[in-house]
């Protein structure tokens, strides 16, 4: 019964949701209209959100006579992890994924006044948008099908590598990522529809987007580090298809950041700042249906029939057919005719615009590329990490340059930038310096990571400079804007530092015996045999020592899961700030040794601390009283 | 050139959604199936109700091949259909994987036993040999010839779009 009703209500709100997109799109609007579709909205909302509620209460409760809930919880899990089965699926993952769509959409609704004029129609869209999904997901993937007349005793289980904490947060916070784009790309359609090009609709939602980037930032940097420690991938990034369909929209959230400020200050760069919205949140869409119709072989995909991915194509489709449609008819509204005064920021901003679409580009091929070239030609082709390199490693090296030389520029204003200027020459030769003597420290002449490494530098050692005259000079400074290009130097250097001095052996060891590798001895001192709640494990033990006379146990596992059979790697990682030492084992050879492969990561904590660096500086903002 | 970049923005999304759209409606991308043609591999193993051994020599013909255990959900969803199928005299070989004997002998009692033949398959060998990754799994095979492979729940569905045209195609079950 109580399945019953949750089912209902999430059916309830759909026809709701409905009535307020209708309303808001095709009823003129007035105060009065605006107040109905604003509560009619949070109506709509409070049924999904109590239907989401009582289907985590089911999962809870262990209630197998849900399907998918059987298919993907178990009555052994701790309650957390009961509650994050729901999402470790297609059917309940669509189900969060709209849900925090829905949170969206009523956050913005109660946060702004209902006299704004774009409201009612954002908040139509936004509506729309929920109803397709909602559709999606009670006719082709119900969360809600039960097993009845006798449900089973117990459930499968979730998959034991969604099993930790990490997993269990990863999908969420990126989800809130993906579809908080939707409240500036309903915004900008609402502004396009709306036709007057003097309303203001880049300061409605300038925090929103920031905010929505934050979270995309955190959840793809929670993948990157899962990925490391629990896969026992052994880095930082991939490359990894699905990996790449959120770098994409990532790539083209941050430009979108960027381009708004100046959208917001002048009007300029207005055809780029609607179109990155609405590119922004096709990418988002983009990577629900990559993910969700199949096409993709990846950790991430998941198993479906090729009804969903049609649905989901149709709909995702008109969307932003719907939405180019739009920008294209209404061209000439947001063409603004006076030009940007040549090195001004806005100049900076737009070629940054530029280089951020030629990356996106290039993913988007070397995602896509081999999925065509398999139709057409029916042989298979695989693009990879070399393909990405040689786009990504020249392309962001050039857009730091332009950073550097932006620091100096100003609004509006092409004001020549004079290149013997102190702060400049100070950075170019402390720069150059510090890459020489790396470059003879390390023997190096790799020139893509010198160069990766001058720029980094370049950009910190620029921005301190600037911290230092805000402090003795009380210079102007943009705090967000410095901490987060603080980050981006950051982390160039250490990803760097990490491709330049990162190795790994795979070792075969004997009980009772040792290996040397680099200036470390690995012991191994014992294996044995484990049994978890609901795996077997093999458990080794090594002791490492090194050359300055640390000595540190590690002990990696590989587990044997009952109820899926499934074999997975527990790494064993020994932590420094400056480097990981990171161990896994693998199959017994003939002769009685073990397979075991040792990495030495260097500064990969300090490509996640300057992931986070960068949210931080996005909260900032989120929480300044500046008006923007 | 303003005209060029409307041209543009316009096309590049209208030209994927259509590659996409060819690509998932392409007949042989059928998520799950897979229509590699190889030959039963040899095994030998135990039945599941008798300590008797069974070896591929003793399947012939046309016959379907399903992996099901009883800690398998989703062999619990799709077990009516399989006792649809021997309603309509379509012999059904079970592979019981990795599963403990009692239990599956249990949950047929419980259920009923669609099944003509039940290897019992407790190591996974034979399942790892047929490319399985895990449960339910099933299999199309004509005169000791794989010809059609299917992960997850097979359903009225599923045999229309992924069975029934081989099946038609190759005249089988006569």
């Amino acid at each position: 019964m109580i399945i019953e009703i949750s089912h209902f209500l999430s059916l309830l709100a759909t026809g709701l949701f409905f009535l307020v997109g209708l309303f808001s799109l095709f009823v003129t609007s007035n105060s009065y209209t605006s107040n109905l579709i604003s509560r009619t909205y949070s109506q709509a909302f409070l049924l999904l959100f109590s239907s989401f509620l009582i289907y985590v209460w089911l999962a809870v409760t262990d209630n197998f006579s849900v399907e998918y809930i059987a298919n993907h919880s178990n009555s052994a899990l701790p309650v957390f992890y009961k509650v994050s089965s729901i999402w470790s699926a297609h059917e309940g993952s669509m189900f969060l994924w709209i849900v925090f769509l829905s949170i969206w959409g009523f956050i913005f609704n109660i946060a702004i006044n209902n006299n704004e004029i774009l409201k009612p129609k954002t908040v139509g869209i936004i509506s729309f948008i929920l109803v397709g999904f909602l559709l999606f997901l009670l006719l082709t993937s119900n969360p809600f099908i039960t097993i009845l007349p006798i449900a089973p005793d117990n459930g499968a289980d979730i998959n034991p590598v969604l099993q930790d904490p990490a997993l269990a947060i990863h999908p969420p916070t990126l989800y809130l990522g993906y579809v908080g784009f939707v409240i500036p790309f309903a915004a900008s359609l609402a502004f396009l529809i709306n036709g007057d090009s003097s309303i203001k609709w880049e300061k409605l939602i300038r925090k929103w987007s920031v905010m929505a980037w934050v979270f995309l930032t955190v959840g793809i940097s929670l993948g990157s580090w899962w990925a490391y420690y629990e896969l026992g991938w052994g880095g930082y990034w991939f490359w990894d298809p699905v990996e790449n369909i959120a770098l994409m929209p990532w790539l083209a959230a941050t430009a979108f950041i960027h381009s708004l400020s100046v959208s917001i200050k002048s009007s300029h760069l207005r055809i780029w700042t609607i179109l990155l919205s609405i590119l922004v949140f096709s990418l988002s869409l983009f990577g629900a249906f990559i993910v969700r119709s199949g096409i993709i072989d990846s950790v991430h995909s998941f198993a479906n029939d090729p009804q969903r991915g049609l649905y989901l194509l149709a709909f995702i489709g008109a969307i932003i057919a719907a939405s180019v449609f739009l920008f294209v008819s209404r061209f000439s509204m947001i063409n603004s005719s006076n030009n940007i005064p040549n090195l001004s920021k806005e100049s900076f901003i737009s070629i940054n615009n530029i280089l951020f679409g030629t990356l996106i580009f290039s993913i988007m091929l070397g995602v896509t590329y081999p999925l065509f070239y398999e139709y057409l030609f029916d042989q298979k082709i695989s693009v990879g990490a070399p393909f990405y390199n040689a786009i990504f490693i020249p392309i962001v090296i050039l857009a730091s340059l332009f950073l550097f030389f932006s620091v100096d520029s100003k609004w509006s204003r092409g004001i020549t930038i004079d290149m013997f200027k102190k702060p400049i020459i100070l950075s170019i030769t402390l720069s150059i310096i510090s890459v020489i003597a790396i470059s003879f420290i390390f023997k190096t002449k790799d020139i893509f990571i010198l160069l990766s490494i001058f720029a980094g530098l370049l950009i910190i050692s620029r921005y301190i400079i600037e911290i230092w005259k805000y402090i003795f000079n009380k210079k102007y400074l943009n705090f967000f804007s410095v901490v987060a290009h603080l980050a981006l130097g950051l982390l160039l250097i250490s990803i760097s530092f990490n491709s330049l001095l990162s190795s790994e052996r795979a070792l075969n060891i004997k009980l009772n015996q040792y290996e040397e590798y680099k200036d470390m001895k690995v012991y191994f001192n014992n294996i044995q045999l484990i049994k978890g709640s609901n795996y077997d494990a093999v458990k080794a033990s090594f002791n490492i020592e090194d050359s300055s006379g640390n000595n540190f146990n590690l002990s990696p596992e590989k587990r044997r899961y009952f109820t899926r059979g499934q074999i997975t790697t527990e790494t064993a990682i020994y932590i420094t700030p400056i480097k990981d030492i990171y161990l896994t084992i693998g199959d017994q050879l003939d002769d009685g040794s073990w397979i075991v492969n040792i990495q030495i990561n260097f500064f990969i904590r300090w490509i996640w601390f300057s992931a986070a660096l960068m949210s931080f500086a996005g909260i900032m903002l989120i929480f300044s009283r500046k008006r923007i | 050139m303003k005209i060029l970049l409307k041209i543009t923005v316009l096309l590049v999304p209208i030209i994927f959604i259509l590659m996409f759209f060819f690509l998932l409606t392409e007949k042989r991308s059928y998520p799950g199936a897979d229509y590699s043609e190889f030959q039963v591999p040899n095994f030998n193993l135990e039945n599941l109700y008798e300590n008797k051994i069974i070896t591929d020599k003793d399947l012939r013909g046309d016959y379907i091949i399903n992996v099901w255990a009883s800690w398998c959900i989703t062999c619990r969803v799709e077990h009516p259909y399989l006792m649809d199928l021997k309603n309509r005299r379509i012999p059904v070989v079970g592979i019981n994987y990795k599963d403990e004997r009692n239990n599956a002998v249990d949950w047929l009692a419980k259920y009923g036993d669609p099944y003509k033949i039940i290897i019992h398959d407790f190591k996974g060998s034979l399942a790892l040999d047929l490319g399985v990754t895990g449960a339910p799994e099933t299999f199309l095979v004509n005169n000791g010839k794989i010809v059609a492979h299917y992960q997850g729940e097979i359903n009225d569905k599923i045999w229309k779009d992924v069975f029934d045209p081989i099946i038609k195609e190759k005249d089988m079950f006569r």
